[in-house]
């Protein structure tokens, strides 16, 4: 009896030809001699015959349905080097997180703090914010005004004539005071 | 709010990179200075305005002068602690020095002689590109104006 359980349980594999060997020919020679276990193949060759039948007419109407023309060339084609990446890297764009908030802040705050200094060209509109700053400055006993024109943001130096010291040698007419 | 591993590491690195290259970016050294001396005869007759001082408009009507003309414009490339000469009408030089740059701020020694004799000596911290007026010198029945701008290349 517990040769016929292990036989019937294997019958299966056996008919799907996945036994080989010893393990077949154990199978085959019960078979021949245990009229109930041929009985139990039987049942199975016909069950195993009609989901055939069935299978193969439903495969049938499955190539008739409209979008399996559309749909079998994709599959069966070769999928080209890429879309392995792009199938990687599309959900990571896909779904923004507030955290990319973060990067996309320090990458603003980065470009605005730190544009003149990679663009010292760039100009647009009133001039940048020019103030220059005096360090030290000598006018070797003439006046000198310093201005900070805010508007411009413009740093102006300028030298005028000391009323009671006329700039000797030069011979000509100066100003007074500054110019602003 | 819910923060994510990826956006998290993604910030790390970004943060790094921006480190070395704004480290990079500070120490990046300028070859030269390029200097340009707009001269500019300003007198308190007149209205006209030279066209080819456009770009200096805004800072020349902060001076209280009716007519502004470019009599000469000059760029030199000066090295580090090397002398750019520009002869300014009435027998004037203009001296720039470049001495050194640092955090994008250039500094310059400015020394205006006429003759042998100095006029006007002075350090500035100007930013790079940027530009300062010096003005007052006579000329002509009005001043002079000059432009002094730099640019570390």
């Amino acid at each position: 009896m517990n040769n016929c359980a292990a036989i019937r349980d294997m019958i299966g594999a056996w008919l799907d030809g996945e036994l080989r060997g010893a393990a077949a020919d154990a199978v085959r020679q019960h078979l021949e001699s245990c009229s109930a276990c041929a009985e139990e193949q039987r049942q199975l060759t016909k069950l195993d015959l009609a989901m055939k039948a069935v299978l193969g007419s439903e495969a049938a109407r499955l190539e008739e349905l409209p979008f399996w023309d559309d749909l079998r060339p994709r599959i069966e084609a070769k999928r080209p080097w890429y879309a392995g990446l792009i199938e990687r890297a599309v959900p990571v764009f896909r779904m923004p997180s507030p955290a990319w908030a973060v990067p996309a802040l320090i990458l603003l705050l980065i470009g605005g703090l730190y544009f003149d200094v990679f663009s010292p060209d760039w100009n647009v509109g009133s001039p940048r914010n020019n103030f220059t700053t005096v360090e030290s400055i000598d006018a070797y006993g003439r006046n000198v005004a310093l201005l900070r024109e805010h508007e411009s943001k413009t740093t102006v130096i300028w030298l005028y004539q000391n009323p009671d010291n006329e700039d000797e040698g030069s011979g000509e007419v100066v100003d007074k005071g500054p110019a602003f | 709010m819910k923060l994510s591993i990826k956006a998290l590491l993604f910030s790390f690195f970004v943060g790094l990179a921006a480190a070395f290259y704004l480290n990079a970016a500070e120490t990046k050294t300028f070859q030269s200075v390029q200097i340009t001396i707009h001269t500019i005869a300003a007198q308190k007759q007149g209205s006209e305005f030279d066209a080819r001082l456009a770009p200096l408009e805004k800072q020349l009507k902060a001076l209280n002068y009716r007519s502004y003309r470019l009599l000469k414009e000059e760029t030199q490339t000066a090295r580090w602690q090397g002398n750019a000469n520009f002869e300014i009408p009435g027998g004037r030089v203009l001296t720039v020095r470049p001495q050194e740059v640092t955090n994008n701020q250039l500094g310059l020694r400015v020394q205006l002689k006429q003759g042998s004799k100095p006029q006007l000596e002075t350090t500035v911290r100007m930013n790079n590109g940027g530009n300062f007026i010096l003005g007052g010198p006579p000329h002509e029945g009005g001043v002079l104006v000059l432009s002094i701008s730099a640019n570390a290349r």
